[in-house]
């Protein structure tokens, strides 16, 4: 019944039975809450955590298929530079409202400025198409990330 | 694997012995279908057979005639982002690249999106225009249908019991053209309608491959309406007619998505836009 992860740089065994999924075991089972359960199917990108690296659903990830994989939640980068920047934008543009969606986001955001450092609105709005905002405020959200984008290019020039 | 009624096995065949011989066990791919299902109480596996661990379906390869081999647990991201679906193969790249969004796209398969055969999906049009076929495997071994054969109503596909998709297998590509042509309420939605098109360059002009997704019980494909745009590809009056011709022999359902009268409608419509961008796409070449 035990899986072992690897979560946020640090091996964990974690208990799960055949239809527990991902976002189960790190929300009651690690206390790593900033994955939230949305709609459970799927669509809303609430859950979406890195798995090996590549942000995938939570609720669609079985823990006991797990054995073995690198996850990575929003609380493992905190204190990843590029995070660090999009969280900066998000606060100071206005990016967050109610905030429950906002975890997914930032770790979609943050897997786009990986690939793609300063990304055009219709590459951000591609790169965010699978999380849902429900207070649509995806404005500022882009804007946001957009920000984030060019502070790395103007670091980095 | 500890977890009791979690079967992680190393090769295909000892995948399809477990499936075979488990009660009530479900194949797992990416999870994308499978474990929303079961978090909706839709499915209720009494064991799951994962595939994750079995290096065989992954990944895209050549072949030894120049066909390629799509791995059965192939993420869509790979899929829309491998070069050597060209020419008249581009029509499957053009379909994984619209697949809901990229964490879905980095978790869903082809082969368990083909297995759930949603006919509003992406892949199984794709697949009929671009001339597939879907290999299957048992305990006894392995046989291959054509992607037309494998779809065979909602939700149903040609695999028994005890049988899994391990391959989708393509023709070499052909020079040419390819697209899948979507109309959906918001991008990476299932289709209200979509049109896969594949246009192969031959000596006497192009030889063209239609099918429609989203419009009844499976993708549905004509080879005379293929025969007509081959012959006059370059006619709209021919474009509108076999788009015509594709709605009369849809038999779309009313859901939440559109209606079938509106689907219907707009089928010819859709059809001369895919035929007209993917003529200029090989005028381009």
């Amino acid at each position: 019944m035990t899986v072992a992860l690897k979560i946020n740089g640090a091996a964990k065994a974690v208990e799960a039975g055949l239809s527990d999924t991902l976002l189960t075991v790190l929300r009651d089972q690690c206390l790593l809450t900033a994955a939230k359960r949305g709609c459970n199917q799927g669509v809303c990108g609430a859950c979406t955590v890195l798995v090996d690296g590549r942000p995938q659903r939570a609720c669609l990830t079985l823990a006991a298929n797990c054995e073995g994989a690198t996850i990575t939640t929003l609380e493992g980068l905190k204190r990843d530079p590029t995070m660090m920047r999009l969280q900066k934008t998000f606060a100071s543009l206005g990016a967050v409202q109610c905030g429950f969606c906002t975890p997914g986001i930032l770790i979609s955001a943050h897997w786009l400025l990986a690939r793609n450092p300063a990304p055009a609105i219709d590459e951000i709005r591609a790169g965010l198409s699978g999380n849902l905002c429900r207070c649509t405020g995806y404005r500022k959200i882009i804007d946001a990330v957009a920000a984030a984008g060019r502070t790395a290019a103007e670091a980095g020039a | 694997m500890s977890v009791p009624g979690f079967h992680r096995p190393a090769t295909v065949e000892e995948a399809a012995k477990l499936l075979a011989c488990t009660e009530g066990a479900r194949c797992l791919a990416g999870g994308a279908t499978l474990v929303a299902m079961m978090n909706a109480s839709l499915a209720e596996p009494k064991a799951i057979v994962s595939l994750a661990g079995i290096g065989e379906l992954s990944g895209i390869s050549v072949l030894a005639g120049g066909g390629l081999r799509i791995g059965a647990m192939t993420r869509h991201r790979e899929t829309a982002e491998d070069a050597r679906l060209t020419g008249t193969l581009a029509v499957l790249r053009d379909a994984a690249r619209q697949i809901a969004n990229p964490p879905v796209r980095n978790m869903g398969t082809i082969g368990g999106s083909i297995a759930f055969a949603d006919p509003a999906a992406d892949y199984p049009p794709a697949l009929v225009a671009a001339g597939a076929e879907i290999e299957i495997a048992s305990a006894s071994g392995r046989r291959r249908v054509a992607a037309e054969a494998f779809f065979v109503d909602w939700y149903t596909t040609a695999l028994g019991p005890g049988e899994l998709v391990s391959a989708v297998l393509l023709p070499p590509p052909r020079p040419g053209a390819g697209l899948h042509k979507k109309l959906a309420r918001v991008s990476g939605d299932f289709a209200i309608v979509s049109v896969a098109l594949s246009l192969a360059r031959q000596p006497s002009g192009v030889a063209a491959r239609i099918a429609i997704g989203g419009c009844g019980p499976k993708p549905l494909h004509i080879a005379e309406v293929d025969a007509m745009l081959t012959a006059r590809l370059g006619d709209a009056d021919t474009a509108r007619s076999a788009g015509e011709r594709l709605a009369a022999a849809s038999d779309p359902v009313d859901d939440v998505r559109a209606s079938a009268d509106y689907r219907r409608l707009v089928i010819p419509r859709l059809v001369a836009a895919a035929v007209a961008e993917a003529r200029t796409a090989l005028e381009a070449k």
